[in-house]
């Protein structure tokens, strides 16, 4: 007897592997049937979708709010969310997004492997995907991947901090989430720049989490421990604006350079006071434009006529320009 | 034996001190500028901040409660100071804006505080909601009111205008012969707050809540009225820190205090404060705070990535509730070893 319930167990264990197994084999074959030669037709509706992080932060709401604009303006119905960073987030308003029939999605994505399982699943219901901002791993599945040069900005400022100090003397670090790409390519970006200058040193590294609390104390605490520091290099303005305020409470004001990068209007404020060196402007708004027309045009034509990554130059902020920028819009 | 015994609870009690000892020493060893003055005014001025919450969490857990709306009530607070004095307060249907002085910012301010922990008390005793819900709710409520404040972006430079008569702000980030104005506040909310707890009724009811809340209720003590205070105590905290955080940055964002209650609930932990209720003194949560505070400073002066940072504090919080619990054991064991002896000789 007891055989005999073994037997039924394995068998009906191997009748739901064969199925769960069919079930993946049917889902590559729909996913071949729309590759990437074939263009995506959209859902049906007239609604664009925007996905971007919270909108508490002034960046991703310029972004959110400059790609609503250019919607609507195209005649486009528009539906704006945040996913927070929660990747499980996004899946689902990826899926509120395909089972109302979006013709196209605009995002900026919750995590470079976490999304691609998002997008391809609008893929396969015939929704483009445009990214912003940031990228995936992986191509062929987005239609574009808009996103800004933080290797070209990042060395264009720090080529500007290495001028402020003189081209020597020591310097502390702050980096952004250690677990976000563009932390790690921002400061390895400053680092090919001022490594090059023998008389450049780094005494103190720390992550502030792109945090402003955070960074203003680990300011702080670094000045103490290294009275030296004649310049504070930061992954974001954010952490730059709290070492700013941690400088002017340390009786420094002025004496210690300071870059960020993204080009907020608190960092503005600080460059426009001499409190910062510049700051490395990526065009949030322009970004957020570009993929809502190449989303028009894809629509349109069946293509963009574009590479799907491109990259859009920062603009590099300091006291000689910054009266041209407001809320991440630079204008000449 | 007895004596061996009395000598292993000393050490025992006044573990976190030594244990705060041992860091300050090490640090001092490993960093040539930690043991100056000016960094241990640094260290109490970023330790205030979550120290100040740490010590109206120890009432809320005293009560056997727990409160985790106090990060998001410091990024209200904060958002609401700032607001007030950079936009005023706009009344729609008189068509005015009113700008208010400095100290009445803060009395608002703190008011708000106090009414969000107004509502977790009511919230808990009236309708009996338990404390980690009903505050894990408020804590969502006070962070979106942060949000919706200012949409989401940051009130900077609030320091005022001198023709509206609001300038003076930036006094909570300021220092007093030498000392940060905020470690001055967490000396004064500690030795208030400890006598309160100490040597008057209200603190013998906290405990009498949290040891027993019906035995309590029946020896006549008012379980919900001093519950609804002891929450807008931590409230009023909150508020407090929100204010000097706003104050030493010159700027409110909505984000902030994230993640700060526990901090809070981690410093009252390490001081002998028991999650069970009952059990907790001021003067061990202001040590514990101290504890969390040079774990992270004097790791950001070593330039010890923050990775091992956390690790640290998960480590020390652990390890000191295994050694609280030994120490009830053998105080448990004490105890009963007396009673043995005394009928003994009875």
């Amino acid at each position: 007897m007891a055989t005999w319930k073994k037997m039924l167990a394995v068998v009906s264990m191997l009748c739901l592997m064969a199925v769960t197994l069919t079930g993946c084999g049917g889902q590559k074959a729909s996913t071949g049937d729309n590759g990437s030669q074939q263009a995506l037709k959209g859902g049906g509706s007239n609604i664009i979708y925007i996905i971007t992080p919270s909108h508490s932060n002034p960046f991703f709401k310029t972004e959110a709010e400059a790609a609503a604009a250019k919607a609507k303006s195209l005649g486009y119905e528009v539906k704006t969310v945040s996913h927070d960073d929660d990747a499980t987030k996004q899946s689902e308003l990826f899926d509120n997004a395909i089972s109302d029939k979006a013709a196209a999605i605009i995002c900026d994505n919750a995590g470079a492997d976490a999304t691609v399982a998002a997008v391809q699943k609008a893929r396969d219901a015939g929704i483009p995907t445009f990214l912003i901002d940031r990228e995936i791993n992986g191509s062929g599945i987005a239609i574009s991947q808009i996103v800004a040069n933080n290797y070209q900005g990042a060395k264009g400022i720090a080529e500007k901090f290495v001028e402020a100090m003189g081209e020597k003397g020591e310097y502390a670090e702050l980096l952004g989430k250690e677990s976000d790409t563009n932390a790690g390519v921002r400061s390895s970006a400053f680092h090919e720049v001022i490594d090059q200058y023998p008389d450049m040193k780094m005494v103190a590294q720390q992550t502030a989490n792109w945090e402003q609390t955070e960074a203003n104390q680990k300011t702080e605490t670094i000045l103490q421990s290294n009275p030296n520091i004649k310049g504070i290099i930061c992954g974001n303005d954010t952490m730059a604006v709290g070492a700013v305020a941690a400088i002017k409470n340390a009786g420094l004001a002025g004496k210690v350079a300071v870059i960020g990068v993204d080009g907020s209007d608190e960092a503005a404020a600080a460059i426009r006071d001499g409190s910062m060196v510049g700051t490395a402007l990526q065009q949030a708004a322009l970004i957020a434009e570009m993929a809502v027309e190449q989303a028009d045009k894809y629509l349109k034509t069946g293509s963009t006529g574009l590479d799907e990554k491109q990259l859009v130059d920062c603009v590099i902020i300091t006291k000689d320009n910054v009266a041209k920028l407001k809320t991440f819009v630079y204008k000449e | 034996m007895k004596d061996k015994h009395s000598l292993a609870m000393v050490l025992l009690k006044g573990r976190t001190l030594i244990v705060l000892a041992l860091l300050v020493i090490f640090f001092s060893l490993a960093t040539p500028n930690f043991l100056t003055t000016n960094t241990l005014l640094l260290l109490a001025k970023h330790v205030a901040l979550y120290g100040i919450l740490a010590i109206g969490m120890t009432y809320v857990i005293i009560t056997g409660g727990i409160d985790l709306s106090v990060g998001a009530v410091v990024g209200l607070a904060g958002m609401i100071a700032g607001g007030l004095i950079q936009k005023g307060l706009t009344l729609e249907f008189a068509g005015v804006t009113l700008y208010f002085d400095v100290p009445l910012v803060v009395l608002i301010t703190v008011a708000v505080g106090a009414l969000i922990g107004w509502l977790n008390g009511i919230i808990i005793t009236k309708f009996g909601v338990a404390p980690f819900i009903a505050t894990l709710g408020t804590m969502y409520i006070a962070r979106g009111f942060a949000m919706l404040h200012s949409n989401g972006a940051t009130y900077s430079n609030i320091l005022g205008n001198a023709a509206l008569g609001n300038t003076g702000f930036d006094f909570f980030g300021s220092r007093i012969l030498g000392i940060p104005v905020g470690a001055l506040i967490l000396a004064v909310i500690a030795v208030v707050s400890a006598a309160l707890l100490m040597k008057t009724t209200f603190g013998w009811h906290v405990f009498a809540i949290g040891g027993n809340s019906k035995a309590a209720k029946l020896s006549g003590v008012k379980v919900n009225k001093v519950t609804i205070l002891v929450y807008i105590f931590s409230g009023i905290c909150a508020a407090i820190v929100g204010i000097i955080t706003a104050s030493q940055l010159e700027a409110s964002h909505p984000a902030s205090g994230e993640t700060w209650e526990m901090n809070a609930i981690a410093a009252a932990v390490l001081g002998g404060t028991s999650m069970m209720g009952g059990i907790g003194t001021i003067s061990g949560t202001i040590v514990g705070a101290f504890v969390i505070g040079v774990i992270s400073d004097g790791m950001v002066m070593c330039g010890v990535s923050e990775f091992w940072q956390m690790i640290i504090k998960g480590l020390v919080i652990i390890l000191a509730v295994i050694i609280d619990q030994f120490q009830r054991n053998m105080e448990a064991k004490m105890a009963l070893a007396a009673r043995n002896e005394a009928k003994k000789e009875g």
